[in-house]
């Protein structure tokens, strides 16, 4: 069913002042796919949050780089945004806030789940982060 | 784009914080720094403007959810301004919008912390 238009791949220095340089490309691929606004917008988003998630994570002295892939489907773009840093555990992340708690983190991950229609996020403990994410196009 | 942060100090406790650009893991320690500086030096009435920030990542909404606890705990308050719609669909999705007070214009913003009468 997917037909392949092609992959873009993106290695990023895993430090802060790059992040805007990894969703900058990426919406770049969105807005090329046929995206609305609103889609490149939440694509933006969650790439931001996914390569700022992994430099949070990463280990003195551990992720080095980031790197992002942009498959790009005939109907959809698979986003994975790979380190190798220190790892965290995921469920501790995915599950709702409450917002009466008001904690000072936790919101990116809450975020790439609602921008994005499919997320699946797999990290063990110094074995890295891979965030794989799914944007459809509109019919 | 960088993050531009410029600071009105209206009265002994009141300040309007003026954010513009994007306002991500990079750039928010500026933001964070700013408003820090505030509360410590007893600005605990904040309106925060966000009309022209394009951009706005989860690193910033802890720097800001930071700020409301601390001029909370201090008897103040904290007040949004003019979010654009994709700035304000994150506070939706994060059901921060039901935390934070936010204005449509600065006056607005103001006039609930208690200014101008």
């Amino acid at each position: 069913m997917a037909t392949d238009r092609g992959k873009v791949e993106l290695h990023i220095p895993a430090r802060a002042e790059f992040v805007g340089v990894a969703r900058l490309a990426v919406s770049a691929v969105a807005s090329r796919m046929d995206f609305d606004y609103e889609a490149v917008d939440d694509i933006k988003l969650a790439v931001g949050e996914a390569c700022t998630n992994a430099i949070q994570h990463a280990s003195p002295g551990g992720a080095e780089e980031i790197r992002i892939s942009c498959q790009m489907e005939a109907d959809r773009l698979v986003i994975e945004v790979r380190d190798r840093g220190a790892g965290f555990d995921p469920a501790g992340c995915l599950k709702e806030i409450d917002p009466e708690s008001l904690p000072a983190h936790g919101y990116g991950l809450l975020l790439i789940q609602a921008l994005m229609d499919e997320v699946e996020c797999k990290s063990s403990p110094g074995e890295g982060t891979l965030v794989h994410m799914v944007k459809r196009l509109a019919r | 784009m960088e993050l531009q942060v410029k600071v009105r100090e209206l009265g002994q406790e009141l300040a309007v914080v003026e954010v513009s650009g994007e306002a991500d893991l990079y750039t928010t320690p500026k933001l964070k720094e700013t408003v820090i500086d505030l509360i410590s030096r007893g600005r605990i009435r904040v309106v925060v403007n966000l009309a022209s920030v394009s951009y706005l990542d989860s690193t910033a909404l802890g720097v800001l959810v930071g700020s409301y606890k601390r001029v909370r705990e201090k008897g103040g308050n904290l007040a949004l301004v003019g979010p654009q719609a994709r700035i304000r669909k994150v506070f939706e999705i994060t059901r921060l919008v039901n935390v934070f007070d936010i204005y449509d214009t600065e006056e607005q913003a103001l006039k609930s912390l208690g200014a101008g009468g």
